[in-house]
């Protein structure tokens, strides 16, 4: 018979871990580093869902920040119809439409005067970009690098159309002045230990689910595309399908992180869709071991709340990104696995 | 018809930079499949070496055309040697490792001489502007688009009509056979490598009076480049020159009744859609391989 040992039990692990994230507010009694702490959960989330795509199916989506900035727009426009009328125009109009001399709210604004339609066009308009991607992308069979450049040029589109588009996007300045996310009675203020709570708790929810993917036997031909995508398509499956499901995932997952980063940043700016936001998550999984959800999830925690500790000087902020492209560069060159690498090399 | 001829004209203007910049990354990626992440980083250290020599040591522009080349031609040496030379085994890595090496070079830059817009001035004997065609065209936009094609057929000279270029062709065709002949494919890499380098990095020193030099000035000119490879497909010049033409022309089309923000985003979306239907890009031809 096969002894298990729940401390090897991944699931448990999981659990442990997840479980000391909540303690956290119990520790740390400063809402600034408490809002902090949410926002590296956010990145780390983002983390997760390109390593699902990119770690475990092998699609390099040098793009993965659009799914971030969409789920945070859609987001923002829910909260922002929300806010005070100190911040908005006659009948409700958002701030930045009457400086643009918007008279009416544009009608794909108005849906968002539901929360929950909000939150579920967070998630269903990324994974709706990401069935129309792997459609051009995995239907023409294109190959890494291809995908790789058409993902990037495809973000690029999103953020220029929402840079063009200020009448309605707000532009270079984002939507601010959002009201804090309420369900009911229910409020989770962005510095305080409820919205901290909240995102953990979605965290948990993912991780679980991406664990849950990974074991599946879906999680198990991602994995064997990557590896191996002609011989996958000779076994008789359709990989375009496969990699096209394994995109809405991650961009589901990547719209969950930018709703939740609005919640705790309080603000949707174009800066959430473009090209060095992409890069960091890119970096934060080759450093975390893409391969890993766990440690990819770990890389952007470490990373980010280094940046986060040395921001407080402006050269030493310039210093970091030189020394994070130096350590990018030689995680690349000497540990391929990441982090995750070294930790399961010694296991065995 | 004078709407067709200032469209053609500032289409060619567009074409002629889009040229420039992206024969180097065609050049590269078509011979060793290296996705230079960093190549619009060599076109702004091209801007700010073209703007540290004209500004500090008072070359003027013309003159500094071959230190420009060969500074930036030894960097991409460099780097080919100590990073990108580990990576020919995995390259899709080697998209991480040249992003990597953007970002170092941008840094570098901004801590150095300052994240400032710089400007460099057209110089005088080409700031004017002449008639073409009932036009008035900007002497210097004449020029770049006459030095684009003299940087493009003094690269297909090299790659087609020298020794070094029919080795480079042969590694390009296969590189174990070629090695077996006796090819030092290390070199041609370290060489192609460099002299892409080195064709960027002009391209950056003549938009530089242009446009404005900032340190993140090349990401606003590595997806163009790319989409010129990526449509023109990776193995011929001729294909690089057409493919530059046909996104200068379409988006100074789009251009003359939007605006160049609107332009780009359609430009892309195009490609996307062509990418659908000839996913090898436009001016392949079929090899066995």
């Amino acid at each position: 018979m096969m002894k298990t040992n729940i401390f090897k039990n991944i699931f448990f692990l999981y659990g442990i871990f997840c479980f000391l994230l909540f303690l956290l507010p119990l520790l740390v009694d400063d809402p600034f580093y408490l809002n902090k702490s949410s926002t590296y959960i956010c990145f780390g989330l983002l983390a997760v869902s390109l390593s699902l795509s990119w770690g475990y199916t092998g699609i390099l989506n040098l793009g993965n920040a659009v799914f971030f900035g969409l789920g945070s727009y859609c987001m923002a426009m829910s909260l922002k119809l929300k806010t005070d009328a100190v911040h908005t125009g006659s009948g409700g109009l958002p701030d930045f439409m009457v400086w643009n001399n918007v008279t009416e709210l544009p009608w794909f604004w108005e849906p968002f005067y539901s929360l929950s339609f909000g939150i579920f066009a967070g998630i269903a308009v990324p994974v709706i970009l990401a069935v129309i991607l792997g459609y051009f992308i995995f239907g023409g069979r294109a190959s890494g690098v291809y995908v790789a450049i058409i993902t990037l040029a495809a973000m690029i589109v999103v953020y220029l159309l929402i840079m063009d588009q200020q009448a309605y996007t707000g532009g270079f300045n984002g939507i601010t002045d959002l009201s804090t996310l309420k369900f009911g009675k229910l409020e989770f203020d962005a510095y305080g230990a409820s919205a901290y709570n909240l995102i953990v708790s979605v965290m948990t929810l993912v991780l679980f689910l991406t664990l849950i993917i990974t074991k599946s036997r879906a999680g198990l031909i991602f994995q064997a595309i990557r590896d191996d995508e002609n011989r996958v398509r000779f076994l008789g499956y359709n990989v375009g399908v496969y990699k096209t499901a394994s995109l809405c995932i991650s961009a589901g997952i990547g719209g969950v992180a930018g709703m939740l980063y609005t919640i705790v940043m309080e603000f949707a700016s174009p800066t959430f869709l473009s090209v060095p936001l992409s890069l960091s998550v890119v970096i934060w999984c080759a450093v975390g071991g893409r391969q890993s959800i766990f440690g990819s999830f770990i890389g952007a925690l470490i990373i980010t709340s280094g940046q986060g500790l040395l921001s407080e000087s402006e050269t030493f902020l310039h210093t970091w990104t030189l020394i994070m492209g130096l350590i990018f560069i030689l995680s690349v060159l000497f540990l391929p696995k990441g982090l995750a690498g070294i930790f399961s090399r010694k296991k065995k | 018809m004078e709407f067709f001829v200032s469209q053609f004209i500032s289409s060619l203007s567009i074409t002629s930079i889009l040229l420039m910049i992206a024969l180097g990354l065609a050049i590269i990626y078509g011979t060793t499949g290296v996705i230079n992440m960093a190549h619009g980083e060599f076109v702004m250290i091209g801007a700010y070496t073209s703007w540290f020599l004209q500004t500090k040591l008072g070359i003027g522009l013309i003159a500094s055309i071959i230190p420009i080349f060969i500074i930036t031609a030894l960097m991409g040496f460099l780097i080919e040697r100590l990073i990108i030379r580990h990576l020919y085994n995995r390259l899709l890595d080697t998209i991480l490792a040249t992003w990597g090496i953007g970002v170092i070079l941008q840094q570098f830059i901004r801590l150095t001489v300052g994240s400032e817009l710089k400007y460099l001035e057209i110089p005088s004997y080409m700031a004017g502007s002449m008639s073409l065609f009932g036009q008035q065209v900007s002497i210097y936009r004449v020029f770049i688009f006459l030095f684009a094609i003299a940087i493009f057929i003094l690269a297909w000279f090299i790659i087609f009509k020298t020794k070094f270029g029919m080795k480079l062709r042969a590694v390009t065709q296969n590189k174990d056979i070629a090695s077996c002949f006796g090819v030092n494919s290390g070199a041609v890499y370290s060489a192609t490598f460099a002299f892409g380098t080195g064709i960027a990095a002009l391209a950056g020193a003549f938009i530089a009076p242009l446009k404005s030099i900032s340190p993140d000035m090349g990401t606003n000119y590595i997806i163009d480049a790319f989409m010129v490879v990526v449509l023109g497909g990776v193995e011929s010049l001729i294909g690089t020159a057409a493919s530059s033409f046909i996104i200068g022309s379409t988006s100074s089309f789009i251009a003359s009744f939007s605006n160049d923000t609107l332009a780009k985003a359609l430009v892309l979306v195009i490609i996307i859609l062509i990418l659908r239907i000839k996913p090898e890009g436009l001016f392949t031809r079929k090899i066995r391989s």
